[in-house]
């Protein structure tokens, strides 16, 4: 009786719960929420309920959502308690494997709504979850840019370790930057055709912060493991000179049609053999104003001296 | 050396989790910019009074701001912290102070001295404050104060 009596007090909470959520969210949202909130409700029955009604609860929620399917690997519905945990991701993980998955459809696509909704598909999603993002591709490239830079970082971690166990030797600063450029810059390779457009994005008005932030956390991170130490004005101008070789080599790579873009990795050295002799010049020419001081000083005093002005009181 | 912080090339990295990295980025990178401010004042001061009663005075202030600094610097590359774009600014500014205090004779180089060292030592005090809502995450850096 009392089983019953909760069996349907639960069927009557689920009912209204669903009716409601119906009313209100958006679509992806809804598939979210419903499940979390359905998740919650079966907390709930789990102490009033037998196991056999419980059974007959679960099988409810595998039916009008067939997107829950694809987090295969992960237990979906076998248990009865742990559910939760398991299943239960943020809507930011769930962008992430969105925007993983459509990386795959850009070749075709390019840097659109229509390759979000693809990837969306792959992952038995509807393609109304696109819906959550910007119809101009800009959360997918912003994604995109945020992956290399992560990736190129794990790189340069992986190879300062080496150096230090003495796996490897360290390579001199103007090698360093060439290598971690190129490493960089060949992460486009398999989106080359459509990278112009991802460019004009990342230039759009409402883009600029944040594309402007990844480059500049980018080309940081470049120069932290370059073994850059400096605290003074050196500090922005290597940071400036490395940006600007980047973004020079970045639009060459767009025009070249060589071989595994040879032309691009020549004129990347071209590029970094002269920031790094602008550097020496800027000591060389620093070094030279400095003696020329040093002489007018001597030229003064010594003027001081004939004159006779030079005698301590 | 205070903080325990190492100072490996390459991998100077402080453990960045759970302290708030905007706080500390701004603490490091406003004092030292202050004291590359008070070594500036002090060339300007040496250079006006340099060969005066009161030159070993100054130079032996001026190496302890260097030890400052110095220290400051280590700590800029511990938790990357970016310096401040103003210090051409600084450098010419402390530089104007010092030499301009120091004309106005011995009396006035000190007192610009003490008015700047009683304005860094408020200002030190108040970040001491601000670390000190969670002293164990901030210990490294408490200990330089």
């Amino acid at each position: 009786m009392a089983a019953a009596g909760g069996l349907r007090r639960a069927g009557w909470r689920l009912w209204r719960g669903r009716a409601v959520l119906r009313c209100q969210l958006s679509p992806p949202q809804r598939a979210l929420r419903t499940s979390a909130v359905l998740r919650r409700v079966s907390e709930e029955q789990k102490e009033p309920l037998a196991s056999s009604s419980q059974q007959q609860f679960d099988s409810h929620p595998t039916d009008p959502r067939p997107e829950q399917e694809p987090q295969g690997p992960r237990p979906s519905y076998t248990g009865q308690g742990g559910q939760e945990s398991e299943d239960y991701e943020s809507e930011e993980q769930l962008q992430h494997r969105i925007l993983t998955a459509a990386l795959e459809f850009v070749p075709e696509h390019g840097w659109t709504a229509e390759a979000i909704a693809e990837g969306a598909k792959t992952l038995g999603l509807s393609v109304a979850a696109a819906g959550m993002f910007h119809s101009d591709g800009s959360e997918l490239v912003l994604h995109f840019v945020s992956q290399c830079n992560t990736k190129l970082s794990e790189l340069l971690e992986q190879e300062q370790k080496q150096v230090q166990l003495g796996e490897a030797e360290k390579k001199p600063t103007e090698q360093f930057l060439r290598d971690a450029v190129e490493a960089r810059l060949r992460m486009l390779i398999p989106y080359i055709e459509k990278w112009p457009q991802a460019l004009s994005i990342l230039l759009l008005p409402h883009n600029i912060p944040a594309s402007l932030n990844l480059l500049t956390s980018m080309i940081d991170d470049i120069w932290h493991y370059a073994g850059d130490q400096s605290t003074d004005f050196n500090w922005y101008t290597r940071r400036a000179v490395l940006t600007g070789v980047y973004n020079t080599t970045e639009l060459v790579m767009m025009q070249d049609s060589s071989p595994d873009f040879e032309d691009t990795w020549r004129f990347l050295e071209n590029r970094v053999a002269d920031a790094v002799n602008m550097g020496n010049t800027a000591n060389q020419v620093q070094s030279t104003g400095e003696a020329v001081v040093q002489g007018l000083m001597g030229a003064a005093v010594t003027i001081r001296n004939l004159a006779g002005l030079n005698q301590r009181r | 050396p205070a903080g325990g912080v190492s100072l490996r090339l390459c991998s100077t990295r402080v453990t960045l989790e759970g302290i708030n990295k905007p706080l500390i980025e701004r603490i490091i990178r406003v004092d030292h910019a202050g004291e590359y401010g008070a070594n500036r004042i002090y060339a300007g001061q040496m250079a006006v009074l340099g060969r005066s009663s009161v030159g070993p005075i100054i130079r032996q202030m001026w190496n302890q701001e260097k030890d400052h600094l110095k220290k400051f610097n280590e700590l800029m590359v511990a938790y990357r912290v970016r310096p401040t774009v103003l210090l051409p600014f600084w450098n010419v500014a402390g530089f104007v102070l010092g030499a301009g205090s120091a004309l106005l004779g011995k009396k006035g180089a000190m007192a610009c001295t003490v008015a700047v060292e009683e304005s860094i030592s408020d200002h030190y005090n108040s970040q001491i404050r601000a670390l000190m809502e969670d002293p164990e995450k901030y210990k490294d850096l408490l200990q330089v104060f």
